[in-house]
């Protein structure tokens, strides 16, 4: 209720305060769970992930939340429907919006401006948030910047972390600048990362030109708790592209020239706020709470009006009803549901148990998630997994680190199941290629049910189990088991185009994996070298400050390396597709040049791909035998040579040119190189690429290491007939 | 009948809004929530319909079970509901005498004869004077009951009532009832006043005193007052972690009330002890058996003093007296927010190390010499005697 007394005068504005929930995320992060039950029904130590959201919002003297939903939107709303939010009591008006077409936030935020529900500065919060935040001085804080800055549209809550904060998204890493004074927001961006390395960012100086000072931060955790001005939905609606709320939206209006809107940071460091965004982020999220960093958050709040957590010393919550054997051993940090029991010699530590499990004797539970209704036999071990609810895992099974049991499954006895094993009850179909990215497959049956008949020939041929629980997977979960290992690898073949998607495989669902990884820089080493450099660089770089944009321009040089490798591989890509497709000669040029830019490398860098890409090609042809050595260098350098035309510009750039030529052709097996290069070297100087003068020089340059000798002998009779021809012609031309 | 079922939403839906409060901590402070406590229950009785006192009893304990459990370690919600409790009880047994005509002495009962006690032994009521002796409070009248007397007389009063059914009397206990709760209120309102009265006689010229609860409105004003006539010195600890913006406020204040002040960090309590005169410490809950529950850090500074001999006093108003004995310690101690203890941003600490925050501590009675309440100071192994005083031994358990 605070809120509502605050600055009343200035601001002629609607009262109510209203918080729009985006309750999908519009990602695949919490599959194969999340295609049984919505993400923001999936339980955090015992309470759906929504709740969290909801009681910050009433915390907040929010007055009216709609609750955007799309997948599973029947499952939320009956959810919604049952819950003490729908309540006379409920401290605000709570609405569900079927948004069932929309793909990304920034169709949900289309939407929303379609149905006009806006009324004045509302609060964006996507249903997996966790804070104890402050809200009232957040907002006090925003409207005051208001009557400063009147085109100040955002303020986006972010907490201060560290760069290797275990809460911290580790697969989708956001950089921000901020005016150091003012905590305005200068640029923002997700860090791309190549192979789950992280790389570099790159400013445009006019974005700094008339700022004093500036900090770049890497270790700020982005929990999307937005208050946003009602501008926000309509400028969605003007840029119809506009998928993500930070990558597009943020990005977009900051770099935008007309705009003009501004954006502010509000960085909390007393408050907790996170954002339950990937396993990793759950796991950290999870042990958070119970170590009471979220406080009054905690299990024994009691968020549910049925449960009775009470706390017990070294972080230990209880329910009503539960049963302990006398010889089992609860260590710290652990949730405990009612009418849960454990069984003789059973070690439970940093974990949470559902309610109605059974644990039996001798099992090891640590750093694991055991939801509701689960039953764990005899001498099992399970380590950094999550057993999704009704599950049952047989007499000695192991699961190792990063297991995710789906739910209803049944392992067998004495299984081992690998690390990083999703399993799932039934199998999942990915509807591959539609640009689909929502948290489930389908958000309706009939749909689903469909679709999947349409595809079950073509998926025949892709998924080995197609058959509905008729066979299991007896090589995953044992003999008497029920369930499949979920394809993970296949939901990302969706995304090549996606860089972040792409990289976030190392991070993906791999509870364990992440765990190392904040828990010790060493092992960041061991695994990775290169990343542990680029880190550094940026935990010095969040803190430093720079005065001007040359300092900038610095930190960009760190980055180039990884950019080349990066580029190399982009524009191979490139190059071959459009041989392969028979691309227009200017759409390869457009999009090589875009590349270029975009990643910041020299044409060197262009030609070396280039050439790479067209050697590679004739490569092929020669060895599948479709054409000639002859037929193919004429065939692929006659046209896709006029490519070096708009790379090469300066006689130097020439040299250069063949220079890469003789060196990559050296590289050819076969012993075809020479002859590959010669004819090259033909073509390209019928096509005016190459002057003779440039060729005589790079012929003559003494001290080049890259010098092949085999090379050098097959071409040197064409260069002798050009020396001869040339002769010819300036004896011609003085005639 | 549809009124009225809209009343009983209307409550309900009240109810829900102030334990959902109470939940998330938005009334918290032992004070607050005695008076929000209070307020409700004004509401409750006055919308909830009800043919005999028994089911008004029913109703008040179902809410205060609700209460309880929204903040479990906040006992003065808890106290005052079973205050409420004890002043229905003590009206039933006036109206039973009434209306079987062998209660005469007490016809012109007065409402606030709820600090009174009810017995009818000998002994007690020996003790029960020699502590009205020792109250402010004028009124004598003893009720004469007892438990087995109260047995006999619910069974009369159900039968009795199922055939007068006098609605006006229902009005009218309703209104003794709600004056009562007033009472109530006044009487938490007013507790400083009561507490400073004494502090003159408590605190000598030239004296060093030791506050380890900076927090306490209650210290403060017993310092404050104690200065008009006294000239003294005052150490406070500074309370790390959670406490120490507020003990730093707090040293402010006195300074600002020409009190000399001392701000010392919490190692050097037993340093300094040998030179205490007295240690003051605000309570949060006072048990029956003479221990309290007050700030963390306390339960050190009074076995320090106990070293010294150092007389440790505890102010604390009635309402945090409670007629449950701590059994189970770590039911009483709330544990906050690891944050304040260490930064959370700290990647390499954070997951790798145990971090417990305890909120509040449990002091035994032996640690503790004295309690200055509102009716008086009592030494802890008295404490027991006021429980019996102020509450009914049925309403102990609100289930």
């Amino acid at each position: 209720m605070a809120p509502k007394n605050k600055k009343q005068k200035e601001i002629v504005q609607d009262e109510r305060l209203q918080a729009i929930v985006l309750t999908d995320s519009y990602e695949t992060k919490f599959m194969p769970l999340t295609s049984v039950e919505p993400r923001c029904l999936l339980p955090l130590c015992n309470v759906p992930l929504i709740e969290y959201t909801l009681e910050f919002l009433a915390k907040a003297g929010v007055d009216e939340v709609y609750l955007m939903c799309c997948s599973h939107a029947d499952k939320v709303q009956t959810y919604i429907d049952g819950s003490k939010w729908n309540q006379a009591g409920s401290p605000f008006k709570i609405n569900t919006i079927m948004s069932l077409e929309s793909r990304s936030v920034g169709d949900a935020m289309r939407d929303l401006d379609n149905r006009g529900l806006i009324t004045g500065d509302f609060l964006l919060v996507s249903g997996d948030v966790v804070t104890n935040i402050q809200f009232d001085e957040v907002l006090s804080a925003h409207r005051q910047r208001r009557l400063i800055d009147k085109d100040h549209i955002v303020t986006m809550v972010l907490t201060q972390a560290s760069p290797l904060h275990r809460t911290r998204s580790q697969s989708v890493p956001s950089t921000f600048i901020l005016d150091k004074k003012t905590d305005r927001c200068l640029y923002y961006q997700d860090i791309p990362s190549i192979n789950g390395l992280k790389a570099s960012i790159s400013v445009d100086p006019d974005l700094l030109e008339d700022v004093d000072e500036f900090v770049i931060r890497n270790d700020l955790i982005d929990c999307h708790v937005d208050i946003c001005s009602p501008l926000v939905p309509v400028i969605f609606q003007e840029n119809f592209d506009y998928q993500y709320l930070r990558r597009d939206f943020v990005r977009g209006t900051l770099s935008s020239d007309l705009l003009k809107k501004t954006i502010y940071a509000y960085i909390t460091n007393e408050d907790y706020a996170a954002r339950v965004e990937s396993w990793q982020t759950y796991d950290a999220i999870s042990q958070d709470i119970l170590e009471r960093w979220c406080y009054p958050i905690a299990p024994d709040s009691n968020l549910l009006e049925d449960q009775s957590y009470t706390y017990e010393s070294k972080h230990i919550y209880k329910e009503k009803d539960i049963r302990l054997s006398q010889s089992c051993k609860i260590g710290s940090c652990v949730v405990i549901g009612s009418n849960s029991f454990i069984g003789d010699a059973s070690q439970v530590e940093n974990s949470v148990i559902g309610r109605n499990c059974q644990i039996g004797t001798n099992v090891i539970i640590k750093n694991s998630y055991i939801w509701d209704n689960s039953i764990i036999k005899d001498n099992c071990q399970i380590e950094h997994s999550i057993v999704a609810s009704n599950s049952v895992i047989n007499q000695n099974v192991k699961l190792n680190s990063g297991s995710v049991i789906g739910f209803n499954v049944v392992i067998g006895d004495n299984v081992i199941v690998a690390e990083n094993t999703r399993i799932v009850e039934r199998p999942v179909k990915h509807l591959s290629d539609s640009s689909y990215i929502g948290d489930s497959l389908s958000s309706d049956d009939e749909f689903y049910q469909d679709i999947q008949a349409k595809r079950a020939a073509e998926e025949k041929e892709n998924i080995v189990e197609v058959d509905e629980g008729a066979v299991n997977d007896p090589a995953i979960v044992g003999e008497n088991g029920i369930g499949f290992a979920y394809d993970s690898e296949s939901e990302y073949g969706d995304y090549d185009d996606d860089e972040v998607s792409s990289s976030s495989k190392h991070y993906h669902g791999l509870v364990y994996k992440l765990d190392e990884l904040y828990l010790s820089d060493t092992s960041i080493v061991s695994s990775m070298p290169n990343r542990r450099k680029k880190r550094r660089t940026y935990s010095s770089a969040s803190h430093a400050t720079a005065t001007d944009a040359e300092h900038d321009y610095n930190n960009n040089t760190d980055g180039e390396e990884d950019d080349e490798e990066d580029f190399n591989k982009e524009a191979i890509a490139t190059v071959e597709r459009a041989m392969e497709n028979n691309h227009d000669l200017d759409t390869a040029l457009l999009e090589l040049n875009t590349l270029r830019m975009s990643m910041n490398v020299t044409y060197h860098d262009v030609r070396l791909a280039t050439c790479t890409a067209l050697l590679q090609r004739i490569e092929h042809f020669i060895n599948t035998q479709t054409l000639g050595v002859k037929d193919s260098v004429h065939k692929i350098f006659g046209k896709w040579g006029q490519l070096f035309k708009r790379q090469v510009f300066e006689d130097e750039e020439q040299v250069d040119l063949l220079n890469i030529l003789e060196s990559l052709c050296s590289k050819l097996p076969n012993n075809n190189g020479p002859t590959i290069f010669t004819l090259a070297l033909n073509d390209l100087y019928d096509n005016d690429i190459l002057d003779e003068v440039n060729i005589l020089k790079w012929w003559n340059q003494e001290g080049y290491a890259g010098k092949d000798e085999n090379t050098r002998k097959v071409a040197s009779k064409w260069i002798e007939w050009l020396a001869e021809a040339e002769e010819e012609s300036d004896g011609s031309a003085e005639e | 009948m549809s009124s009225q079922h809209k009343d009983k939403a209307d409550i309900n839906v009240h109810i829900d809004s102030v334990v959902n409060k109470l939940k998330r901590r938005q009334i918290s402070g032992s004070y607050t929530v005695a008076i929000e406590t209070c307020q409700l229950l004004m509401r409750v009785i006055s919308a909830s319909r009800w043919n005999h006192p028994d089911q008004l009893i029913d109703i008040i304990a179902q809410v205060g079970k609700k209460l309880v459990q929204a903040q479990p370690r906040e006992f003065s919600s808890g106290n005052i509901v079973r205050r409420v409790l004890s002043l229905i009880r003590d009206e039933m047994n006036d109206d039973n005498d009434v209306n079987n005509g062998n209660g005469g002495n007490n016809n012109n009962n007065n409402n606030s004869n709820y600090i009174n006690n009810s017995v009818n032994n000998e002994n007690q009521a020996m003790i029960s004077s020699m502590f009205a002796l020792l109250t402010t409070n004028e009124n004598k009248k003893n009720t004469v009951s007892n438990q087995q007397n109260l047995q006999q007389q619910k069974s009369q009063v159900s039968s009795a009532s199922a055939q007068l059914k006098k609605n006006t009397h229902t009005q009218d206990f309703r209104s003794i009832i709600i004056q009562g709760i007033k009472e109530l209120i006044d009487e938490i309102s007013s507790i400083s006043e009561n507490i400073e009265t004494m502090s003159v006689d408590l605190i000598h010229d030239n004296e060093v005193l030791l506050t380890p609860t900076p927090g306490s409105k209650t210290v403060f004003n017993f310092l404050a007052k104690a200065r008009l006539k006294r000239k003294f010195t005052v150490l406070v600890t500074e309370c790390f972690p959670n406490e120490t913006e507020e003990a730093h406020k707090f040293a402010k204040k006195l300074a600002a009330h020409k009190i000399d002040t001392v701000v010392i960090p919490d190692s050097t309590v037993f340093a300094v002890m040998s030179r205490v005169g007295k240690v003051i410490v605000g309570a949060r809950s006072v048990f029956a058996n003479g221990g309290c529950v007050t700030s963390s850090g306390v339960a050190a500074v009074c076995e320090c003093a106990k070293e010294y001999k150092t007389p440790v006093f505890v102010v604390a108003g009635l309402y945090k007296l409670s007629p449950l004995y701590p059994f189970d310690r770590d039911s009483l101690v709330e544990v906050g927010n690891s944050g304040k203890v260490m930064e959370w941003e700290d990647s390499q600490l954070v997951g790798n190390c145990e971090v417990t925050n305890p909120l509040f501590d449990y002091v035994v009675p032996e640690n503790i010499d004295i309690y200055i309440t509102n009716v008086g100071g009592f030494s802890p192994s008295f404490i027991y005697r006021i429980v019996l005083d102020n509450y009914k031994a049925e309403d102990v358990n609100l289930e």
